[in-house]
Order: structure tokens, then sequence, then C-alpha cells
């Protein structure tokens, strides 16, 4: 008798427990996982199937290749330079919007929207089209400046600049969001009554407590710079997206390794970025 | 010369003017409040000795040395914030260092007045915690020692307590002015609470609408009112509108009823001038031999217990007043209705 009671009890439970799963939500979230997931899987599968005798074969010939590794270098070069440029020009302008301008912050908002509306293909073509004629003093025709296209210097300005702008979205609404969880205005009071200036209370007091705003900021931009295409095809600069491009064209299993390897340096910044931040937000203390 | 000298400061933002023609001087280790209600101008006051607002006119001059455009990193004024203001990422000592190491002073020195700074305010063995590891009052003896730690001309507290419970909030306002008296620091207190400013401050300054109503000792601010609206605002009061029977001898009717006051205004009123008067609670109590002034025939109309202190609603000659007496276990009320003779001094009415 209790024996049937016990078992009534558990099927009971087990049906109470059955109603509480959440069964929609675990649905949407296993959808959405192999959506993601599929295309990657389906990526390595193809990068692992050119020689059954040899899995790697494509991951050995493009590591091989020192167009690659040349490519590859440069972005990361391009990527490293965009970020702290990005910073330095984002989070001063985004603390002093926080702080004293308030009433711009719509129209900086709409600027960091541009690079959505104009394409990157007009972006480069107007680039060139300024910078590839030589300036001059106004009203004569003195060169002070050789065209920034004619040098490999100037090129490289030109296409960090460009890399830049089409990072800005990202990095001014990653350093917005995080300035948004930190008391900005207190906390620069109270470090200027202790006596500090600008400099000391940017990069001890702001930088510090927006850094996984700033992680994610870099990531993003990190991981626009290294799969651009457009910028580095038509300044004629030597860089991983194009490279990709070309191989894509010309090759087919080593394009699908070097794009997993891409998926896997972006988990490895995602990595880092959970590392460095604890897993914590800022606003629990940032360290 | 006054240490921190405040001379005609005028706040305006666009067309609101926010502190008007403020003046004060306050000596060196004087522990001074500000008092008013939210928007009297209290805080921009402390902002602008602080420096993070700029006077629209005035000076400010702290010993001797005009401050009045002078940057905030630039004047050694300590700030006490009501939201502590502690720097997330930086431990408890480092938090408190923070103001030498900007001052870039030797190591040595910074852990010698970390130390001697975490010693004060009791929190030894939290130094390596991050702020979110501290309670409410915890944090905010870190910002008071952090503001301290930089050995300021003045320091400056906005609301500091405001944020805390009741009971920490007591404790912590003894220890601040503890602290205070001890180092023999300049301290200026914004607070909306009177009970806070009567209890801590040498001098309280009472503002309302911008604008200076009253600077004296908390007895002088509480016993002896110049404005109705600081006999309102510190304490409770009771207020009726009278009219002047006999100004030589200061005697008012109200109701039908007459009361004498000691109010040397009086002399200046003519008969028949209608006044404002003001009791306060406690000064009423119920007639004991032998009768002095002020004994009038009083309804009891309700009783409330607070605590310490028993309130008792009375009517004069349809008049509402509030009595206060002493609560102690054997007190003897009267029945709500009964009738009673209630007295005051002379003194306690006050003519504004």
């Amino acid at each position: 008798m209790a024996t049937v009671k016990n078992r009534k009890v558990a099927e009971m439970s087990f049906l109470a427990r059955l109603r509480k799963f959440p069964f929609w939500a675990w649905l949407w979230f296993i959808i959405g996982g192999l959506y993601f997931i599929l295309p990657l899987l389906a990526t390595v599968e193809f990068s692992l199937s050119w020689d059954p005798e040899a899995p790697f074969k494509a991951y050995q010939r493009a590591f091989e290749d020192n167009r690659f590794w040349s490519s590859f270098i440069a972005s990361n070069v391009f990527a490293v330079i965009t970020i702290i440029a990005s910073i330095i020009l984002v989070v001063p302008t985004a603390y002093w919007i926080r702080l004293r301008l308030p009433q711009a912050r719509r129209i900086v908002e709409f600027i960091t929207l541009m690079p959505f509306v104009v394409p990157a293909i007009i972006l480069v073509f107007g680039m060139i089209r300024v910078y590839s004629t030589p300036f001059t003093i106004p009203f004569t025709d003195v060169v002070f400046m050789r065209p920034f296209t004619q040098s490999r210097l100037g090129t490289d300005i030109l296409i960090v600049a460009g890399y830049m702008v089409l990072s800005m979205p990202y990095m001014y609404r990653s350093v917005d969001t995080g300035m948004r969880t930190v008391d900005i205005l207190t906390l620069t009071e109270a470090a200027q009554s202790l006596g500090a200036n600008w400099f000391a209370i940017i990069t001890r007091i702001i930088l510090p407590n927006i850094r996984s705003a700033l992680l994610s900021g870099a990531l993003l931009t990190f991981a626009i710079v290294v799969g651009e295409v457009i910028l580095a095809s038509y300044l004629g600069v030597t860089a991983f997206g194009p490279y990709l491009f070309l191989l894509g064209q010309h090759r087919a299993y080593e394009p699908a390794a070097l794009s997993f390897v891409s998926f896997l340096l972006t988990w490895l910044a995602m990595g880092l970025i959970q590392l460095f931040t604890g897993g914590q937000g800022q606003a629990a203390g940032a360290h | 010369m006054s240490y921190l000298s405040l001379t005609n400061i005028t706040k305006q933002f666009g067309d609101t003017v926010v502190v008007d023609n403020f003046n004060l001087e306050i000596e060196k280790g004087e522990f001074v409040s500000f008092l008013g209600p939210s928007g009297c101008g209290k805080t921009t006051t402390l902002r602008m000795i602080a420096g993070f607002e700029t006077p629209t006119s005035g000076s400010i001059s702290l010993d001797g040395e005009d401050i009045t455009n002078n940057p905030p990193n630039q004047r050694n004024v300590g700030m006490i914030f009501q939201s502590y203001a502690l720097f997330p990422n930086m431990t408890v000592a480092q938090n408190i260092g923070f103001g030498l190491t900007v001052r870039k002073l030797e190591k040595q020195l910074i852990q010698e007045r970390v130390d001697e700074m975490i010693g004060l305010i009791h929190l030894k063995e939290h130094a390596h915690k991050f702020p979110y590891q501290l309670s409410g009052g915890q944090q905010q003896r870190v910002s008071l020692a952090r503001a301290l730690a930089i050995r300021p001309d003045v320091l400056l507290l906005d609301e500091p307590l405001s944020a805390l419970d009741a009971k920490i909030r007591v404790s912590l306002r003894a220890e601040i002015r503890a602290i205070q008296k001890r180092l023999g620091i300049t301290a200026i207190f914004v607070t909306h609470d009177q009970e806070e400013a009567l209890s801590i401050s040498d001098r309280i300054v009472v503002m309302n609408v911008g604008e200076m109503e009253q600077v004296g000792t908390p007895f002088e601010i509480y016993n002896f009112p110049k404005t109705q609206f600081v006999a309102n605002f510190v304490g409770s009061l009771n207020n009726a509108d009278a009219e002047v029977v006999d100004p030589a001898n200061g005697i008012l009717a109200m109701d039908g009823v007459h009361f004498k006051t000691a109010d040397e205004g009086m002399k200046n009123r003519r008969k028949g001038d209608k006044v404002k008067i003001s009791v306060r609670p406690e000064r009423f109590s119920f007639a004991v031999e032998p009768l002095k002034e002020n004994v009038v025939e009083s309804t009891i109309e309700n009783i409330t217990f607070l605590g310490s202190v028993v309130r008792i609603q009375i009517s004069i000659g349809g008049t509402k007043f509030n009595m206060d007496t002493f609560n102690n276990p054997f007190l003897e009320l009267p029945a709500i209705g009964a009738k009673e003779k209630v007295m005051c001094s002379k003194e306690a009415v006050l003519v504004l």
C-alpha cells in the first residue's frame, strides 16, 4: 500500500517537475545554438575532408603559406593600433559628453551610426579621392605634404582611420554603456577634490571602471579589422581579409580551415575578456 | 579675518537664482551646518566652496587667499558625498591613499598616512577589501578617511548620512563630530535633517529659497528663531493667528483667549495689529500651583504615544495645539474630551 502511494507521489513530483521545465525556452535555445554551430561544424568537417589520409592537410598548407603569416600579422597589428587609437578618441569623447555636454549626445550617437548608413566602398572611394592629391598651401600651388596614398605610412594611417570609422559604432556604444553603469560625475568630483587632474581621472578612475566595456569594444573592433576586405583591397594594403577572399577564389579547403582558425581566435579573445573581468561587470568592482 | 569667507555669493542657473547674496564667515576648527529643505541652495553653496560650481558673483576666500576661480583639484578641500563615491576599482587602502598618490608623496609616507586613517575609522581588517564588500556605514567611513588623508583645509560633507539607516546614522554622526574635534578641522555639513544639524554643529545656517534665514548656535536656532520659516523648519511648532491687545504689556488675544508674550518686538506694534504667534509643543504643560501667566482652559482632543514623548492635542478657544510631555510609567493622562487648564511661560510665546 505504502509502495503504491510512494510511486504516486513520485509520479506527481515528476509531472510537477515536467510542468516547471522551461520547454519552450530550451527549444529556442537549442534552435539558436544549432543555427550558430551547424555552419561551423560543416566548415570544420569540410576543412578536414581534403585528404582522408591527412585530415589536417588544409591547415598545414594554409600555415605553410608565407602570405598567410604576413597578412595575418599585418591585420593584427592594424587591429591593435585601431583599438588603441579608438580608445584614445572615444573614451574622452564619451566621458566629456556624459560629464559636460549631455545635450550633444544625440548628435554624437547619430555620427556614430553613420558607418551603418555609408557603405565601406563609399568611404574608401572618398578617402582615395581626398587623400590621393597633394596638400597645398591654400591659394597657392606650393605642396607641403605628399598624398597619403603615395607612401606606405600614409596608406597605413588611412586604413587605420578607416577602420576607426567602421568600428566606431561598436566602440562608442560599448564605452558609453560602460560609463552608464558607473556614477561618472560623482567619481570625477571625488577624484578632483582629492587633487587629481584630468589625466589621472581618466587613466586611474574612468578606464579601470569601464574595463569590461572597453574589452567588448576592443573585441568587436578586432573582429571587424581582421575580417575587413574592402578598405584593404582598394587601398592596396596587405591584410588578412583580402588574402582570405583571394584564397577562396582559387582554393577550396584552405579558406575553410582559416575561417575556423578565425573563429578560434575570436573565442580566445572572448575567453580573455572573461579572464580579465573575472566574469563580472565593472559595476561590481572591475577587478 | 575669518578662516573661510563667503562674500556676496550669488549663483544663477539661467534665470533661476539658486543662491542669493550669501555672506558667511567661518572660523578655523568650526563645525557649521547648512540646514534647509530641498532646493534651498545649500548643496550649491557647498559645491561653490568645493569648486564644482563657479559663483555668478561674489568671492570665496580661504585662509586669506581668494579661491573663487581655483579649480577643485587646487583647493585642498576634502569632500564627502551622499553616495560615498568610493572608487570601485580600488581597495579601501588604495581609496584612502589616492589623494596622496596623485600628490606624488613618498610611498613610505603614503603607507603611514593610510594606516593612520584606517586606524582612525576602525577598519583595519577591511583594508584590502573592495567597496562593494563593505556596508553603507563602512563605505562612508572610508570616504571620510579618504577625505581626511589629504589633510584638507576644509572638510565638506554633502548629506553624508542620508543613505544610511537610522542607527548607523546616529553613531556615524557622533564619530564624524569626534574626529572633527580631535583633528581640529574646519567642517561644513549639508543636511535637511534638523536633528542631525542640531546635534552635530557649532553653528547652523538655516537656508530657504537661496537665502540665509538665520545663523546661530543650535540653542539659538531652536529657542530663538528669528523667522516663521526657521521656527517651523526646526522642531515642531504650533502656529496661530492673534491680535495685539496691549503692546506695552505684551498682551495678545487669540479667539478671545488672552496670552502674554515677552517678545521684544511687541513694543513696535499697535493695538489691533494682526500677528502670528508660535509656541513649541514642549513649552505647554498642565497648569500646576503656583499658577503663573498664560493659564488657559483647554479641551483634550487626542493623545498620541511617541515613545519617550506623549503628544496631547488640545483645543484652546477653537484653535488646536500640540502639547508634548515626557513619558513615564506613572504618567496620569486625562481622558479625551476632558477640560484641563494648561499653561506656558510668556517667553514661550513667539511673535514672528
